[in-house]
């Protein structure tokens, strides 16, 4: 059977990356205690015995990627290395796609083990981000430059056929990067549930967490190959549960509700199982957003509220507003293994609906 | 006074560095307390208080030198970026240079903090280089695929006049890469001397580029330029911290990324074996350190010299063995250095008388040996002004010497 170049090439990607998966795995287990030494190591809170587990593996994920990505650059390119000559021909705007996308995501790993390491504050955490776009934005703007959306079919009657966002575009490229990154981050605290989230299977009980790095790469290299292959819009509707996550955290996190530091599911030694965290506050001493959020969501079925606790009785108690908690405010107390499986059959379901989306109802919303 | 529009972007970069310097010599003494919270920390073993210093400080000039870069990147490209459809003529292949030099810097800055955090093995040291070099080595090949060296004078009755090295110059260029970066590790333990050799060396290679720019390959010593100007100022603003007495201390992350970033403006601009003449210093320290690095003669953990709280000097460190027990290079490698007084050796010491004793084979010990004891200052002080003079000496062999070796 003929297999055209691409195919070929495609091919040797998917070898690069089985024997990429089979050094990782191995590697993964070596490097443990050389991080716990390292004092990057944190106490499983969801488990019965506190024994220290190495953080921030992610940087073990993505040193290995960038080695399978630099190993395979060449590959697409063969063609044009072996003939003599080839300065004029070579298609060196395609191999900037791949060097400025590596470049991105090279700059997010460091940042994310810096992260880790150092703790950075919210400021740098927005800032970087943004500066490791860059070279990714520059490289859009010469090779495509293409700041035009097609309005859906139901606001063409506003909006008209299309819209040159001409520099929003570019702001909006940005910010896919930090929302990217931030949102596989907020949704985290069970083992497996980011990387899960991040379609690889991990261990369970966790020998590993993952850390910041490795939030940092993956929403940067989703970012990457959204924004490079012109799919940004479907990338994001591959992040339902991530949008749907940080829209029900925002009266949290911008904090119209107390956001206590940690809003992890309570781990209850005596049934083994994990309940929803909760976050006690006075009602009158929320602004109007936060009353607002809190009414809404209690209308919609989406918060459990408790009245008359604490000193006083004055106090009200109500859920950590994550989709962690909403799971389990809905099947009550499970076991964490149970828990993540539901979060990930959730994600599986919802990449279904996004499949959906993409190609049949944009035939509603637009003309293929 | 007219400026040509190199000397415009030029004079861009030099101000947003500029800034950087400001930045960098503001913002370091902020994070000491984010890293020593971190477990990055050493004791200054040279003083006789020993409190707390901030390790791996390197990093953060690495991240504000790849944010000045990210932000000049523009700049040279602005005339293409301002004009409509101008995809055909944008120069994607000088584009590709500084993309891929700042990968492969970007990826050094980020295995250098990996090893001051994590302490990585000697292995992954001379590995991971190697593989951060490789965007570099690609672009090399695509844009230029020089493999051709011209041969001395004296050599040519032998070799000719040119001499294709085909894939060793690849692996060369590979090794440039782990050996700048690792010889700049190796002179080490002094207070300014990482931070200082680097500031001299960056600035014999941008007086260097300045020099060239009437030359034939003008646009290879702008682009050195563009990249060695940021690292100037951040180096610069580091070195300030780094002066006896220390507040910081740079860790390998630092000299990872001066290493790399040398290494890239010395392939890209072509001019390696200039570049290697400005490290004189190091390679001769690279050469005395061999027998230890290689384990000929024991090599003890840490090779800093011996700190004498009473007298405020620093002295000699040395390592003791059996002189029989070493292989017949550790045998061959004591004795050639003892008999060019580069050696300081001791017989009938230890247990029994049996032992014998010598100092450490690094260029700092070597200089204690001439001296004798010195306070710290004054150590680091001599090893730098030897650092300028072998700039000094790296230009007159390029351009007096030059011709006599080679038709320029």
């Amino acid at each position: 059977m003929e297999m055209s170049e691409t195919q070929i090439h495609i091919l040797v990607n998917a070898l690069m990356s089985a024997c990429g998966f089979v050094v990782c795995y191995n590697i993964i287990p070596k490097f443990k205690t050389m991080f716990i030494n390292a004092h990057l190591s944190g106490i499983d809170m969801s488990k019965r015995d506190k024994r220290k587990i190495p953080e921030s593996q992610g940087m073990i994920c993505g040193a290995i990627f960038l080695v399978i990505m630099f190993l395979f650059i060449p590959v697409p390119f063969y063609k044009h290395i072996l003939t003599d000559n080839s300065e004029k021909s070579f298609p060196h705007h395609e191999y900037i796609e791949y060097i400025a996308a590596l470049l991105s995501i090279c700059c997010m790993i460091f940042l994310g083990f810096a992260d880790d390491v150092l703790e950075l504050k919210w400021r740098h955490k927005l800032f970087l981000p943004t500066m490791a776009s860059l070279p990714l934005l520059m490289v859009y703007f010469v090779n495509f430059d293409s700041t035009v959306i097609i309005v859906p079919k139901p606001l063409r009657f506003y909006f008209g056929h299309d819209v040159n966002l001409g520099i929003l575009y570019y702001v909006y490229m940005g910010m896919l990067a930090v929302f990217c990154t931030n949102a596989i981050n907020i949704l985290s605290g069970v083992n497996g549930l980011e990387t899960g989230q991040s379609l690889i299977i991990a261990l369970y009980p966790a020998d590993v967490f993952v850390g910041d790095t490795f939030c940092y790469f993956s929403g940067m290299t989703f970012a990457v190959v959204a924004i490079l292959g012109h799919f940004s819009k479907t990338m994001l509707l591959f992040f339902i549960p991530q949008v749907f996550n940080f829209i029900y955290s925002v009266p949290q996190l911008f904090k119209m509700v107390p956001c206590p530091r940690h809003r992890l599911p309570k781990y209850d030694p005596k049934s083994d199982k994990v309940e929803m965290s909760k976050t006690t506050f006075k009602y009158g001493n929320l602004n109007i957003l936060g009353k607002l959020s809190v009414t809404v969501f209690r209308m919609l079925y989406l918060l459990e509220v408790k009245e008359g606790v604490g000193e006083d009785n004055q106090y009200m108690e109500c859920n950590n507003m994550t989709l962690i908690n909403l799971v389990l405010k809905f099947c009550g107390p499970l076991h964490e293994k149970t828990l993540v499986t539901f979060l990930l059959t959730f994600q599986i379901l919802c990449s279904f609906l996004a499949f959906g989306i993409r190609y049949q109802l944009s035939k509603v919303f637009y003309d293929y």
